[in-house]
């Protein structure tokens, strides 16, 4: 019998105070192999690899390598034994060019140690020649493309002559059209000999480019299997604990009046970078328009105008013909409801209670909760009205009186929808409203999204998850570049389509041009 | 001709102790170290600087105090900041206070004076005289015959610029304060960087002390450091590190540090005293109205 | 609640018995030093008058850097507002002379007043130029305490004093004592008092603590971030220009040179130790001054120099902030381990 290759064994992780993330899980990795490790979020996946990688210390088990039995107390220790990770928020000194990112750490250094910048970059050009990458080493990584930063993260733990690659998601960041490419290049590095970890919960990614699969469930080792001999079915079932079904759309109401208009916006930035660029748009009462996009063309400045904390250069912005292109935030609050995908940053003060968190806006816009002309807080109708969300979204919390961050991040976004959606809008602004959420919470918010738009409210939806626009829009727009470059509906719009528009602006790509 | 060379030698004088603490502050703050301390930092060099000069009867033994001294206060950073990670701004407050009370609590232990401290036993940093400079026509006189420290203050600046941009550690060094992260997955310990950046923070500092007890005076009075180390921090965030900016700015404060002595002519000392804080509030509002206009 | 005292005890606590230890290293007894530094403080009603009296100003200026910290400004410029409130109530003092129930609520307002001038100035330097007050009031700390002098040392010299100090204030002005017990300490409580009806029961103060823990938050909710800045920048001045006004109405009745330094940057540590919370701030406040109050005693009984306090002082700050974060980290970490051994077993 041979030694493996790689092998974590019986691995158990347990944050404090009492989450038990890994439950004594054991997997063995052969050389040369794309193994995926999948799961749905909180699964387990990312930790397991972290203890792998030496960003947490799993609290027993062990990691063997090639026999010997090793431990990681740093990312540097794990580096120099051959195991590389490349994260899911990619990791790189926006600041700094390519090559200053890929040899930092392990840079050639001459007399008084002066950086040998001659020596770095002829070593990263050969790198790049020798798995054809397609990357200029002298660019600055704040200029370049998610996809091409992606690539100076492999190239610098390839850098580094790492066995084992271990990548987090990789494909979360890309456009449907950038993966055939990153896959490419994954089996070109696995016919090099390289061993590649990918974690994934996309099942049909994972059959299509993995020899074979680690499925994790709530922390727990479920199976690990031939890619071959298994499929979708099995995996979802196994992933989930049941099929995955999925509930049939609620027809559409036929939509009302339109509610959101949008006319001409133009924002340019500090900077002086035309941000986004005259765009028009209409949200109709009872109708739900998705906003697609690759992260950072337009889609948090369209946030942050809408919201009023950035000014629009030129264009209109009405709700229910009420003219809110300049209006105060708390104006616009009378008829905006707005959910972030930030939660900890722009959703919520995370120490403050969760009364008080829930009180926010409605102390100013609602009488109820303020005596002596305003001046005066409410103390008993905000408790209340806390309760009520509690019951009204079932919200499991101790007691209002506990610090947001004592709860969970699904019953922290059911308190901040909660808080929103009571402030009876017509309109409602959500951005991305399920990152980071169970699959559970997930489906609760979707239902609640339909609910909303069976009650005649009107819905932009910005998300970067291409199935979610497709479960809940009725018309589908597409950003790039700061322009509306599409507006689709949603039944007859395809995958493909959106994601060439993403991508290139325009409907159908003809070859690889470069921007 | 001698106002004008009494005008630049008092800008020298002026600028040389805010810039050799900017210079250590530069290496915290391209570390990503939020570092308020430089004030207490120097106010222990200038206390080393004393003691040290005093007790060996060398001027050499007090710079070495100097560095001591501040570099003790800089472990005290290290310990609580980067090792137990303690908030920054608070150690950088407490550390302050604690260089105001353990100077003065030693003043009166081991000198046994309250206020201020003078002695001829005390020794100061001798001046510079280059024979080959003192002939260069008009400059000479500027260029030689400066307090040494005014000499090593040129070399750190020039030092520190090679340091920051030219060699490994720099690199790595601005990686610590642009994406800590980043820098840790590349198998570089951030903190063990932070503790570098800190430890040079108080040798600059310390050699900034011991100018102010042991180079532009010879005594030390308590809480001399008087806002020095607050006009450094401000110096740094000014122009965002850039060691030759920071000798710019430097310079204009030892100028308004001169014209106030010169102003005194004409004003009283109370308000000639207030030029270099008033020159800072006044930096504070271009490089504020210039960002402004940026952000619009 | 019960954990928080814990932390703060046992850093007290640890502070205390590293300052035993500098004590034994300097050949110092350390159990008698303690014993004539608390004695001279809180022992009878002398020193306890005397306590509570000095604790007045950092008090006050601990609650000025609280609220300050806990709102978002950070007003580092306790020490010159202070002197301001301290100058503006010492000009209306030498100015005025009304019966003492006028007289006292003027000048007292006088120095708000003059606390809330400086601090003010520092807000619109904010408001209009984007000038940040971090910088602003530090600078603005060092022209006031020269302006001051220059205040008391012409245009209001006593010209019978040897040092630099203004005359006495009218009579009327003088705050009021009973027995050993000044009512400074009632003027600091009806502050303490509305301070914190403000911040905890008003929409304001709601307003200014959500701002402080996430200002991105409070203005997406539709909070007026830059009044609330303005109001917390008045309010935090006015409360240290109080402390001045009543370092001066309280005590020499006059504006003596060197009347701020006392309580330089003691505001700030005091609410850095307490967290900003504003009862933590109140009872702190009263700590260090029992502390500050009995160097003098432990001076004079045993050989040790009051100077010795003010490093104390800082160690008792290293040590309970950095003990803080350490307990709750301690005690996550062994709830972890626990669970980790019934999960083994």
């Amino acid at each position: 019998m041979s030694v493996p290759f790689l092998a974590m064994q019986e691995i158990l992780k347990i944050f404090p105070p009492a989450v038990v993330a890994l439950d004594r899980v054991s997997v063995e990795f052969r050389p040369g192999e794309i193994h995926a490790v999948v799961g749905e979020n909180g699964a387990g996946k990312s930790t397991l690899m972290k203890v792998l990688y030496g960003l947490e210390a799993a609290n027993s088990g062990q990691i063997q390598l090639r026999g010997q039995a090793v431990q990681f107390h740093s990312p540097g220790q794990a580096i120099a034994a051959g195991i590389g990770m490349v994260h899911q928020e990619i990791l790189l000194v926006q600041e700094y060019r390519v090559w200053e990112n890929i040899v930092l750490g392990l840079e050639p250094a001459g007399w008084f140690g002066r950086l040998d910048e001659r020596q770095a970059l002829r070593s990263v050009q050969q790198k790049i020649d020798e798995f054809h990458f397609n990357l200029d080493p002298l660019a600055r990584v704040g200029e370049i493309s998610v996809a091409a930063r992606q690539k100076v993260e492999i190239l610098k733990l390839l850098y580094r002559n790492v066995a084992v690659l271990i990548l987090d998601e990789p494909t979360a960041v890309l456009t449907p059209q950038e993966i055939p490419q990153l896959f490419a290049e994954l089996r070109r590095l696995r016919a090099g000999g390289k061993t590649i970890l990918f974690i994934s919960h996309h099942l049909e990614e994972v059959l299509e480019l993995s020899d074979r699969i680690t499925v994790l469930r709530k922390g727990r080792q479920v199976a690990t299997l031939e890619t071959s001999a298994t499929n979708q079915a099995e995996l979802s079932r196994l992933m989930i604990g049941r099929e995955l079904a999925r509930p049939p759309r609620p027809a559409a109401a036929p939509p009302g009046q339109p509610v959101l208009e949008v006319e001409g916006l133009s924002y340019r930035d500090g900077a002086g970078r035309l941000r986004l660029q005259d765009l028009s748009l209409q949200v109709r009462a009872g109708e739900i328009v998705g906003v697609a996009g690759v992260e950072g063309n337009g889609q948090f400045e369209l946030v942050n105008v809408l919201m009023g904390l950035n000014p629009p250069e030129s264009g209109r912005l009405l709700v229910q013909g009420h003219d809110l292109t300049r209006a105060e935030i708390l104006e616009r609050r009378r008829r905006i409801a707005f959910v972030s995908q930030d939660r900890g940053r722009l959703g919520a003060a995370v120490r403050a209670t969760i009364t008080e968190n829930a009180l926010m806006t409605h102390h100013r816009l609602n009488p109820r909760f303020t005596r002596w002309r305003g001046w005066r807080l409410e103390a008993r109708a905000a408790l209340q009205f806390a309760r009520r969300i509690e019951t009204q979204f079932g919200v499991s919390m101790a007691s209002p009186e506990q610090p947001f961050q004592s709860l969970s991040g699904g019953n922290q976004q059911k308190v901040i929808l909660g808080r929103e959606l009571l402030l009876e809008t017509p309109f409602l602004l959500l951005d991305q409203p399920t990152r980071g959420l169970d699959v559970g919470s997930m489906e609760y918010v979707h239902e609640l999204i339909l609910t909303l738009r069976a009650e005649q409210r009107a819905i932009l939806l910005i998300s970067a998850d291409l199935e979610e626009l497709f479960r809940l829009s009725d018309r589908i727009v597409v950003l790039h570049r700061g322009r509306l470059v599409a507006d689709l509906p949603a039944v007859s719009a395809s995958l493909e389509q959106v994601g060439a528009l993403m991508l290139e602006g325009k409907e159908h790509p003809d070859g690889p041009q470069a921007d | 001709m001698n106002i004008f060379k009494g005008l630049i030698n008092g800008m020298i004088a002026g600028a040389t102790p805010i810039l050799l603490a900017a210079l250590g502050g530069t290496y915290t703050y391209y570390a990503g170290i939020f570092n308020i301390a430089m004030e207490g930092m120097m106010l222990a060099g200038a206390f080393g600087a004393v003691l040290g000069s005093y007790f060996f009867h060398s001027w050499l033994a007090g710079l070495l105090c100097a560095i001591l001294g501040s570099t003790l206060l800089a472990l005290i950073f290290i310990l609580f900041a980067v090792v137990l990670k303690t908030d920054e701004f608070i150690t950088g407050i407490a550390l302050n206070l604690f260089a105001v009370g353990a100077t003065t609590y030693l003043l009166r232990q081991i000198f046994a004076v309250k206020g201020a401290f003078s002695s001829p036993e005390i020794l100061p940093i001798p001046r510079l005289h280059l024979a080959g400079l003192e002939k260069v026509p008009v400059l000479g006189e500027i260029l030689s015959g400066q307090n040494l420290l005014v000499y090593l203050m040129l070399a750190a600046l020039l030092l520190s610029v090679y340091v920051i941009f030219k060699t490994r550690f720099g690199l790595r060094l601005r990686a610590a304060g642009y994406n800590a992260p980043s820098l840790d997955s590349s198998g570089v310990r951030t903190a063990v960087i932070r503790v570098w950046a800190l430890l040079i923070c108080g040798v600059l500092c310390g050699l900034a002390g011991a100018y102010l007890s042991l180079g532009y005076v010879t005594l030390f009075s308590e809480n001399m450091s008087a806002g020095r180390g607050w006009i450094s921090l401000a110096a740094v965030i000014l122009v965002n590190g850039n060691p030759w900016g920071i000798a710019l700015i430097s310079l204009l404060f030892g100028f308004t540090d001169g014209l106030g002595l010169w102003l005194q002519q004409s004003l009283p000392s109370q308000f000639t005293a207030m030029v270099p804080y008033l020159a800072t509030l006044a930096a504070l509002y271009f490089y504020s109205m210039r960002r402004k206009r940026l952000a619009r | 609640m019960g954990r928080k005292l814990i932390s703060a005890l046992l850093g007290v606590l640890i502070a205390l018995a590293l300052g035993a230890l500098i004590m034994l290293l300097q050949g110092y007894n350390p159990l008698s030093t303690y014993a004539a530094l608390f004695s001279f403080s809180l022992l009878g009603w002398s020193p306890l008058a005397t306590t509570l009296r000095n604790a007045v100003p950092l008090i006050l200026t601990g609650l000025s850097a609280s609220v300050a910290f806990a709102s978002g400004p950070v007003n580092l410029g306790q020490p010159g507002q202070l002197l301001m409130g301290a100058l503006f109530a010492t000009l209306g003092g030498l100015s005025l002379d009304l019966p003492p129930l006028v007289m006292i609520p003027v000048l007292l307002l006088l120095a708000m007043l003059g606390g809330a001038f400086w601090s003010g100035l520092a807000a619109l330097a904010r408001h209009w130029f984007n000038m940040d007050e971090f910088i602003t009031t530090l600078m603005l700390n060092m022209i006031a305490d020269y302006f001051t002098y220059w205040a008391i040392s012409y245009p209001l010299y006593d010209a019978e004093a040897f040092s630099p100090m203004t005359p006495q204030i009218h009579r009327a002005g003088w705050l009021p004592e009973f027995g050993d017990f000044n009512s400074n300490v009632l003027v600091m409580l009806a502050a303490f008092g509305a301070l914190w009806f403000l911040f905890n029961r008003l929409t304001a103060g709601y307003e200014w603590r959500l701002t402080g823990q996430n200002g991105l938050f409070a203005r997406l909710g539709g909070v007026n971030i830059e009044r609330n800045y303005l109001a917390v920048m008045l309010v935090t001045g006015a409360l240290a220009g109080l402390a001045g006004g009543l370092v001066v109405m309280a005590g020499p009745h006059r504006f003596l040179k060197g009347l701020g330094a006392n309580y330089a940057w003691d505001g700030v540590m005091i609410a850095v130790v307490a967290n900003n919370g504003l009862v933590g701030t109140l009872l702190y406040g009263l700590f260090f001054s029992s502390l500050q109050t009995g160097a003098l005693g432990m001076e004079l009984i045993t050989a040790v120099p009051g100077e010795f306090i003010q490093v104390l002082q800082a160690v008792i700050v290293l040590v309970v902030v950095a003990g803080r974060g350490r307990l709750d980290w301690l005690l996550e970490r062994s709830l972890a381990r626990q669970k980790a051994r019934e999960r083994a077993a």
